[in-house]
């Protein structure tokens, strides 16, 4: 099973930034990573909070903008307080110049993470 | 800030009716004032709210805070405020106290933030004091509560004057311009030499005083009699030489004051930065004085670091030539913390503000030739008034009444000789003004 959304298109989202898309049933953050791209679910899992609208910290972490709490962008692991709980995350599919997810999968680090 | 846009969540102090007959404690006609009004609690309790939740308050300096997120904590009156540099560049500044329970939001003095946490229940406070969230942020929605409505308190008004950031607390204050008036151009002396603008150097240096904050205060406004008997043992030290008798040039010499700021000068040009003991500092002194004449007057020029010392009504003092940026922080009747910082024009070489860095160091802090002299004087003057019959003596501040003249070049109320207590008279009438007036449009124009 897939279910592949439509995103953005690559050109639209530079290196170093994210953005918040809607999908059906809550939002996700889109980051680009160095032209790499990675989707996880927005909303802080501590408390309520747009993940997108946070900071890039490390090169590969997200800084909640309200408790500056961390989660890893590719496996959406939670690093440090207040954040506990991992961010959902979603298998990002790059075709041509536009950027898709899957929503029932999750991305390849955090199916392959330990 | 435009007035209509009052800041939502501010309550201004309660006022309360001014004391009763305030004239028994100053009477500058006659050069006599009260001890009281160094000792009693009542007398301080209404300083905090008639003079510090009014007037505007020295804060900072642009140069410590320049990019967004850059902050200072310092304090107005009692009051701690934190001054954060905003993502547009303007300055904003905030009660340092969380609006939940009332715990301080930024511990460190100086630095560079995201925003503000508090640590007791984790509200999230943006740099531009707007509550972003809350620990358990789940609960206070489910309960209705409304974020906009709980951001940090700010201040009513922030402005700065050619890099010296002020603010204050009243809404109703009349502009940080209008407030300095004349007197801005005095300022300009040490803040405009040469258009390329000042800066602070080397951090703050913080030390507690047992005295009462006017001591200083007035003390920089106009004392500058004490200097040839109370630094005489330093003075010989630094400059191998006893301060100069300064009543023999009266005529180079004044006091200057406008609305309670004052400036006691003469016109030598050198004579503090001489007490470095530093002869680069005062060739430096020598080298830019011409320039500064073509810019600001061969009168100005003469005061860059003459002998001479002033005060911006109500707390904040500095001496040109050394270049001490200091405020009087009152912590009860008989306390302050007292806050100094290093001025330097920025198109100083390095060597020459590393010197000025070094010669307030040895010079006016806490283990400083000249502190330590007024630092035990500004405390027993304080401390004697313990005793209750001593609190009932008069002191004397008649010395000089008589010497005002016109002046065809110096604004504001001008007074020949600086060896005079005109400043420190201007400026308790000043303290007596605030104390009376129940409103700005009550204040007369000094």
């Amino acid at each position: 099973m897939t279910k592949k959304v439509f995103l953005i298109k690559a050109a639209e989202l530079r290196p170093g930034c994210a953005r918040k898309i809607d999908i059906e049933g809550g939002d996700l953050a889109l980051f680009n990573l160095e032209g790499k791209f990675y989707a996880t679910s927005n909303l802080c899992t501590h408390a309520t909070a747009s993940l997108a609208d946070g900071e890039i910290v490390g090169g590969d972490c997200v800084a909640c903008p309200v408790h500056f709490g961390e989660f890893h962008i590719p496996t959406g692991q939670a690093m440090s307080f207040p954040c506990t709980v991992d961010l959902r995350t979603y298998k990002v599919i790059e075709e041509g110049g536009d950027i898709y997810a899957d929503l029932d999968e999750e991305s390849e680090e955090a199916a392959s993470a330990i | 800030m435009c007035k209509n846009e009052k800041p939502i969540n501010f309550k201004p102090p309660r006022q309360k009716a001014a004391l009763d007959d305030l004239d028994q404690y100053v009477n500058m006609a006659e050069g006599r004032m009260s001890r009281k009004v160094f000792w009693e609690r009542d007398i301080y309790e209404q300083e905090l709210e008639k003079i510090f939740a009014r007037v505007w308050l020295f804060l900072g300096h642009v140069s410590q805070i320049p990019k967004a997120g850059d902050y200072v904590t310092t304090s107005m009156g009692e009051d701690d405020v934190l001054v954060v540099r905003q993502k547009d560049g303007a300055i904003k500044a905030f009660l340092n106290t969380c609006p939940h329970r009332g715990n301080r939001v930024c511990f460190s003095e100086v630095g560079n933030a995201r925003g503000f946490i508090c640590n007791y229940h984790g509200w999230s406070f943006g740099i531009d004091g707007a509550l972003r969230g809350m620990h358990e942020s789940g609960a206070y929605e489910a309960s209705g509560f409304d974020k906009s409505q709980h951001g940090l308190h700010e201040v009513a008004q922030v402005d700065s004057y050619k890099g010296l950031i002020f603010g204050t607390l009243d809404p109703a204050a009349p502009p940080l311009k209008e407030y300095l008036g004349d007197f801005a151009w005095y300022l300009d002396t040490l803040l405009d030499m040469d258009g390329e603008g000042t800066e602070f150097i080397g951090g703050c240096v913080r030390s507690v005083m047992k005295c009462n904050w006017k001591f200083g205060a007035e003390n920089f406004a106009g004392d500058v009699m004490h200097a040839g008997w109370t630094h005489d043992s330093g003075a010989k030290a630094m400059l191998g030489g006893a301060v100069p008798e300064l009543d023999k040039c009266a005529g180079d010499s004044y006091h200057v004051n406008v609305n309670g700021h004052g400036w006691e000068f003469n016109l030598d040009k050198v004579g503090n930065s001489a007490t470095f003991g530093d002869k680069e500092v005062r060739r430096y002194i020598h080298e830019i004085q011409p320039k500064v004449a073509e810019r600001l007057g061969h009168t100005r020029s003469m005061m860059i670091g003459s002998i001479s010392s002033a005060t911006v009504f109500p707390n904040m003092s500095f001496l040109p030539g050394q270049n001490t940026f200091r405020v009087w922080q009152p912590r009860g009747p008989d306390e302050i913390e007292l806050h100094t910082w290093t001025l330097v024009n920025k198109s100083a070489p390095e060597e020459i503000k590393e010197r000025y860095r070094r010669g307030t160091m040895i010079t006016f802090s806490p283990s400083g030739v000249f502190e330590m002299d007024d630092g035990e004087n500004f405390e027993y003057s304080t401390r004697s008034n313990r005793g209750r019959v001593t609190r009932e003596q008069d002191l004397f501040l008649g010395l000089g009444i008589g010497t005002r003249i016109e002046h065809p070049e110096l604004p504001g109320n001008v007074f020949q000789g600086q060896i005079n207590e005109a400043n420190q008279r201007a400026y308790y009438q000043r303290w007596l003004d605030f104390m009376k007036a129940e409103s700005w449009d009550e204040l007369p124009q000094r």
